[in-house]
């Protein structure tokens, strides 16, 4: 569904060449829960943005529902992006503007959704992610943790294949930290969604089904659990 | 689109203080620009005003052959007979007045001058009982009073007199030769003083009757020109046309005041280029205030742009985003700009600003004494309006461009 064959990335850095990724294979199937850890610096987030089609590999294949991303210019990119993949970031990133619902809806404009059925989606997924009642406040009228909530109803609202999500939890005590992850963790069970996260956090790590160590570039262990 | 606008004002909004200064940039901007405008028209309509109500009038009837000759002001190439030129003219209810240009020698001594001298000068010869239906002249005698009909008086222009240090009941001497080249002497003194909104009348006008010119030059009955006065002076060419066809003009030449005056029109049009100039100057002024608070606005939402990007939102969605709310902060500036210049022109034309002291001093070509008006002139409100609002998307452009070259986890990763 998701396959990362040998995936190369090298940042020039002056007359330094930084390899942030020395040939990344993985592959991720529709429903996992996983978390891409490591140490600072080991290529977590160089390699979120790759399958996120945010940034471009140096070599190596990545493909997404078994389209090549390698090939695609910047509009075919950014419409991939658009409908098939959801992100979440770290510093929650919502519109200041807009309201909790129409950050929600926002996903659902940019792929030319009717506003009817855009706005079905968005009032029910607010309502899953415990927002019901909050449609209309602003981000700086939400806590860190209730705007983290519309940014993962952001990512969903779309069905994508894969939501991307670069330390979630890294902005949030660790209460609202945890309530995040098993809100996640509901939705990846209720819709069978793709989730794809990145942390060095312990605790963290300790939610995903699926724990992918990457050092240094590379990854060193790979390893499925039971819930 | 619709999305986009109702994105794009909400962004107006928040950043509030920010739209509001870089719209008040524009508004000065374009309300400058309409009131440098106003007064340069203002300027250049009064001008042509006072070429001619003191100078050319609509137009001059004359011989064929003294227009080539006038720098000379010969009495060779005369109107023998304007009667009937007037006449003929009176029959189509042209206002009409005849004069004689000539030069001449003025002469004056001490006591009661300041001193002896003399001076090289064009004199004109008018009609008392006719000049007013052309010419605009007796409101301005400030010292004295008008010439009358067989008196040898003479009307000195305001800043002349001062310079020779005339006063009214001055005696002085102009000596000139006559239509047959006899050198004649004409004794007259000063009756009237002359500070009319011309310049080129207050620095070197001099005034006589007619009749006395007529008497001393051996003209016998002869002028140099009729002079014209039509309702409009904008439209010349379809009155002078009909003019041609009587039989008593039929041998004249008939100029118009553009023609007349084309030394001066073309001076005008000179100035224009360096108006032109000016405004623009104006503009890019407005322009490097506006885009330094565009490029912090758009260089602020960076990380906004790559997270837009992240969703996938096309680029160009993205910068039309931006474009439209340039194009937002560009019409509230053009809406108070206009507002602006607007109320700051409604004093420009009803009072004036007040340049006597500038243009006693310096010869700046304007036939324009001393206050200046302003005019309404409606092009320039649509045009400020426009480039107001070009100006700011033209700006927002560049910025813009740049965030989106950006890539997106770069822009992710700004604080
Ligand atoms: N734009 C860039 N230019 C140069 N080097 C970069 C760039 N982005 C990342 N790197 C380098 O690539 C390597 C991997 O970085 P990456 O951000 O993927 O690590 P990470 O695992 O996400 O780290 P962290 O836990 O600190 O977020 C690091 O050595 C980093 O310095
Ligand atoms: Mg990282």
């Amino acid at each position: 569904m998701i396959s990362v064959t040998n995936v190369q990335k090298q940042y020039r850095d002056g007359d330094t060449t930084v390899h942030a990724l020395r040939g990344v294979s993985l592959s991720i199937e529709q429903g996992e829960f996983i978390s891409i850890a490591g140490p600072s610096g080991s290529g977590k987030t160089t390699l979120l943005n790759l399958i996120g089609c945010i940034d471009t590999a140096t070599a190596g294949e990545i493909s997404i529902d078994g389209r090549a991303v390698a090939g695609c210019g910047k509009r075919e990119l950014a419409a991939i992006r658009r409908e098939k993949l959801g992100f979440v970031f770290q510093s929650f990133n919502l519109i200041p503007v807009l309201t909790a619902f129409e950050n929600v809806a926002f996903s659902l404009t940019l792929t030319g959704t009717p506003d009817a059925e855009a706005r079905e989606r968005t009032m029910r997924i607010l309502d899953e992610v415990g927002l019901a009642g909050m449609e209309d406040r602003r981000p700086s009228q939400l806590s860190g943790g209730q705007q983290q909530r519309v940014a993962v109803a952001r990512a969903l609202v779309k069905e994508p294949t894969v939501v991307l999500a670069d330390e979630p939890t890294a902005n949030l005590d660790s209460r609202t930290g945890h309530a995040i992850l098993e809100l996640m963790v509901e939705m990846n069970r209720r819709h069978n969604t793709t989730f794809v996260f990145s942390t060095h956090d312990q605790m963290v790590m300790d939610y995903a089904r699926r724990l992918t160590m990457l050092h240094d570039g590379e990854i060193v262990s790979d390893e499925r659990r039971s819930a | 689109m619709k999305f986009l606008v109702r994105l794009a004002t909400k962004n107006l909004w928040r950043y509030g203080r920010r739209t509001l200064i870089t719209a008040a940039a524009i508004a000065l901007g374009l309300a400058t620009y309409v009131l440098l405008d106003s007064m340069l028209v203002g300027a250049d309509e009064e001008s042509v005003r006072n070429l001619i109500w003191y100078e050319t009038g609509s137009a001059r009837v004359m011989h064929p052959d003294y227009w080539a000759e006038r720098e000379r002001a010969p009495l060779r190439h005369v109107i023998e007979d304007p009667d009937s030129v007037l006449d003929a003219l009176r029959s189509q209810d042209v206002a009409a007045t005849p004069r004689t240009t000539f030069s001449g020698e003025l002469i004056v001594w001490r006591d009661p001058f300041p001193e002896d001298g003399s001076l090289l000068v064009h004199v004109t010869a008018i009609d008392p009982e006719t000049d007013g239906r052309v010419y605009r002249f007796d409101q301005w005698i400030t010292e004295g009073r008008p010439l009358q009909a067989g008196e040898p008086g003479v009307v000195l222009g305001s800043w002349l007199a001062e310079d020779l240090g005339a006063e009214v009941g001055y005696p002085l001497i102009i000596s000139a030769r006559s239509r047959y080249g006899a050198r004649v002497t004409i004794d007259a003194e000063v009756v009237g003083i002359l500070n009319s909104p011309n310049p080129v009348i207050n620095r070197g006008g001099i005034f006589l009757p007619l009749d006395i010119a007529d008497l001393y030059l051996d003209m016998e009955g002869a002028v140099t020109q009729i002079d014209l006065r039509f309702a409009d002076y904008a439209r010349v060419e379809g009155p002078i046309a009909e003019l041609k066809q009587l039989p008593a003009l039929r041998d004249l030449e008939i100029a118009d005041w553009r023609l007349l005056g084309a030394d001066y029109i073309a001076m005008m049009e000179a100035d224009s280029v360096g108006s032109g100039i000016i405004l623009f100057l104006v503009f890019v002024i407005a322009a490097v205030g506006v885009s330094n608070t565009m490029l912090m606005t758009i260089f602020e939402r960076t990380r906004e742009i790559g997270m837009m990007r992240a969703l996938g939102m096309d680029d160009r969605a993205i910068r039309n985003l931006f474009l439209i709310e340039a194009a937002g902060i560009g019409l509230i500036g053009a809406a108070a700009g206009i507002l602006l210049g607007a109320l700051g022109n409604i004093p420009m034309v009803r009072v004036g600003i007040d340049y006597s002291a500038m243009f006693r001093t310096m010869d700046a070509g304007y036939r324009s004494t001393g206050v200046l008006y302003g005019a309404w002139v409606p092009s320039t409100f649509v045009i400020a309006a426009l480039m107001g609002v070009a100006l700011a998307v033209i700006v927002a452009l560049v910025p813009t461009r740049r965030a989106l070259r950006m890539d997106i986890p770069r822009a992710l990763s700004r604080q």
